[in-house]
């Protein structure tokens, strides 16, 4: 069997391709399945990439053109875009390719865990439709083995890679719980949203969006469905009632001076009973004064302070993928022969019934010949039809393999099947002499 | 009385603390994936906490019949040794407690060899015949466990420095272990200060009692209430009474409980200082007394 995979990601297509070649799992698999009964096929599915992964036996179809039109034509994308936008991997390139994918090598975010879980489900839903088989049982297991433990041992996966969860993440090591939590987020743009939904994962007690437009933090208070006694929007004259009553406190307006100055605080440190305070500022420019975050018990972090935590994020997993790669190959070495151990197992068992075939054939025809005979006179005549069963035998289990090297195809690699019927057949390549030398030479050897 | 028997196993779970406090400490700084030495270091305090465990009960079967709990203060040590490398092996399962094996691992190693110097040069066994046996029970048990809990308290509060300071520094590094959020640590602190607090209560009452009953007897004399064991030991006491209002008091929350759980370990340390001073002072002058006498065996400083 040999292993095919088709794709396309966010390095090979940009998002409009990507849309459009997007298409259901469910119905590709079918289709594939229907089109080539012979191959096991698997699809990969997610916002970043589509990919086909094939086993099909070595001489049969599909080819990568075969698969390039089954795209084009489940997508409508054209074929040539289809070509374009494509990357195509065999046999080792296509199982490091599923490997390095759930591992995170791959990925748009670095060492992401997410895709392991996609991998997982694109894997079952196949089995389910019935289109995995051995070959890609080994293969999606293997892949799945080996992304957790390059991501168990190098910790790949460590860390946060986007802003407002590293600033969550900031929020875990000051508070252990949040129920009893009020956060205060100021403004009502895109980070704000985004942010809203990390926190809201923590469940905290009470959530307010504030904004000097209210309408404009209500409508955002309805689009993240915050609703409720302890949840919702307010008016902008509430701020130091909330800076009093919050927690934790995001800011990110478009105000080109800070919303929040030492002078302004410092009353409410002392109304505040001089609880934390975390405070996030993601505006540029800054919306809380750097002061703040001097007084005692109030940990302020702004954009760049959040940057550098991603960025060390990626760095330091940018410095594991080495030692991701070295364990992947290895795994991939092992998982490929393992697939070729079990191609060679099964080519063993087809030649030995085809051989038993011919033998059975060639067995029933001399049976019935020696049926005939009678007496020891026809001795001689017994003689030579064994002689004629042996020679057919032989020409029979020849005459495949043989027709194969005589065939007059410009793609076949005489050499090569040359070289393997050798060494298959312990067959030395001696020069062959004409027949007056070797009567020369043995007459001089004596 | 075969000291070596004591201080041999001792010095050997020294070292195995100390190794397990080093250990503890460089995890504390290693990224994720290159973090190792977490079973080392589960064995080495569980090895500490039967190893105290079991010279305890050494000393209370097997050194000589007439033992009693807490007989002198190298057997104090070794209870208190057992119950914190068992509190250790308790914390190191809690995953809100995380990194405070780190910060407890130290006191540990200087509770052990704080248990070798008392097995080495101020062995005394306490005299528990003077006054009665329930009062010195229930003296030294409640110091030595509020001591104990004292200790928590304050690895607590070193803790909450450490994690404050790199969230003050904003040293956030991807990857190194995740420690208990600063909320838990003040309430362990919170929690250790309030159990501390009552059990130090009761250790300075029951002392209040066998000093004005057995004043000549003691090592502290009539003019006991001028001792520096009692200064400190109010002071301590006085540092925990204020701990407790941290999360009433604006100006005592955070890195000041922290400071206060800390100086309250530091004042009690002292204590402990002052009474190992006082005692061997005693004993000196008792000594002198009885050479020049020679007629009588030497006397025996009791706990107080």
């Amino acid at each position: 069997m040999r292993l095919l995979m088709l794709g396309f990601n966010h390095r090979t297509a940009p998002l409009e391709l990507r849309e459009a070649l997007a298409f259901d799992p469910t119905r590709a698999i079918n289709d594939l399945r229907g089109a080539y009964a012979s191959s096991e096929c698997a699809v990969l599915s997610t916002c970043n990439r589509t990919e086909l992964y094939l086993a099909r036996p070595a001489h049969d179809p599909p080819m990568v053109e075969d698969l390039r039109r089954f795209v084009a034509q489940q997508t409508s994308v054209k074929p040539d875009a289809v070509t374009t936008a494509s990357i195509h991997r065999e046999q080792e390139q296509a199982a490091l390719h599923l490997f390095r994918v759930c591992t995170g090598l791959d990925s748009m975010v670095l060492g992401e865990p997410q895709i392991l879980g996609q991998v997982k489900r694109a894997y079952e839903a196949a089995d389910q439709l019935g289109s995995v088989g051995p070959v890609l049982h080994r293969l999606f297991q293997g892949a799945i083995t080996a992304a957790k433990q390059a991501r168990a041992q190098t910790g790949i996966d460590q860390g946060r890679t986007s802003i407002s969860s590293v600033a969550v993440d900031f929020a875990r090591n000051i508070f252990d719980h949040f129920h009893d939590k009020t956060v205060l987020f100021i403004g009502a743009g895109e980070m704000i949203k985004t942010t809203v939904h990390h926190m809201k994962r923590l469940d905290p007690g009470k959530m307010w969006i504030i904004n000097r437009s209210l309408d404009n933090a209500a409508a955002l208070a309805q689009t993240l469905d915050l609703n409720g006694a302890a949840r919702g929007a307010r008016a902008w004259d509430d701020l130091e009632e909330l800076l009093v009553e919050a927690d934790i406190v995001v800011s990110c307006t478009a105000a080109n001076e800070p919303i929040l100055t030492a002078a302004r605080f410092k009353p409410l440190v002392r109304r505040r009973r001089n609880r934390p305070l975390f405070l996030i500022d993601m505006a540029m420019p800054r919306d809380i004064e750097p002061r703040v975050g001097s007084f005692n018990n109030v940990y302020l972090y702004n954009l760049d302070d959040l940057l550098k935590t991603v960025e060390a994020t990626t760095q330091g997993r940018r410095d594991q993928v080495g030692a991701c790669e070295a364990i992947l190959a290895d795994h991939v070495e092992r998982c490929m022969g393992e697939i070729r151990h079990r191609d060679v197992g099964r080519l063993v068992k087809q030649l030995r019934t085809r051989l038993a075939d011919i033998a059975q054939a060639e067995h029933d025809r001399t049976a019935r010949k020696l049926a005939a005979l009678n007496g020891s006179a026809e001795e001689a005549h017994l003689e030579k039809l064994l002689q004629q069963h042996n020679h057919r035998l032989i020409n029979k289990i020849l005459h495949l393999p043989l027709s194969q090297l005589d065939r007059r195809d410009p793609d076949a690699s005489l050499g090569f099947y040359a070289a393997a019927l050798r060494r298959l057949f312990d067959l030395h390549d001696q020069p062959d002499m004409p027949a007056e030398a070797t009567t020369e030479e043995k007459t001089e050897n004596g | 009385m075969p000291q070596p028997l004591t201080s041999i196993p001792l010095i050997l779970l020294t070292i195995a603390a100390a190794l397990s406090s080093v250990t503890a400490l460089r995890r504390l700084g290693t990224p994720e994936g290159q973090r190792t030495g977490l079973t080392l270091q589960h064995t080495l305090v569980g090895v500490i906490t039967l190893g105290c465990a079991a010279i305890f009960c050494f000393r209370w079967l097997i050194l000589h019949e007439s033992w009693q709990p807490l007989q002198a203060h190298v057997d104090g040590l070794l209870l208190i040794g057992t119950l914190l490398a068992g509190s250790i092996l308790f914390i190191q399962a809690r995953p809100r407690l995380f990194g405070l094996s780190a910060f407890a691992l130290p006191l540990l190693t200087l509770i052990l060899a704080w248990g070798i110097c008392a097995a080495l040069w101020t062995y005394r066994a306490f005299n528990l015949d003077s006054f009665q046996p329930v009062w010195i029970g229930f003296h030294t048990g409640s110091t030595y466990l509020g001591l104990l809990s004292c200790m928590i308290g304050a690895g607590a509060g070193a803790m909450y420095l450490f994690v404050q300071h790199r969230l003050k520094s904003k040293i956030h590094l991807p990857g190194t272990m995740p420690l208990a959020s600063l909320e838990t640590l003040e309430t362990l602190i919170i929690r250790a200060a309030t159990l501390g607090f009552v059990l130090l209560t009761l250790s300075l009452i029951t002392g209040l009692i066998i000093v004005t009953q057995t004043v000549r007897e003691t090592a502290l004399g009539p003019s006991w209430w001028t001792s520096p064991k009692v200064w400190l030991a109010t002071a301590a006491w006085a540092t925990y009474a204020l701990l407790l209002n941290v999360r009433y008091a604006t100006s005592f929350r955070g890195r000041r409980a922290a400071w206060l759980a800390i100086g309250g370990l530091v004042l009690l340390l002292a204590t402990y200082g002052a009474v190992e001073a006082i005692e061997g002072r005693a004993a000196r002058e008792k000594a002198t007394a009885n050479t020049s006498a020679m007629i009588q065996p030497e006397a025996r400083p009791c706990a107080s």
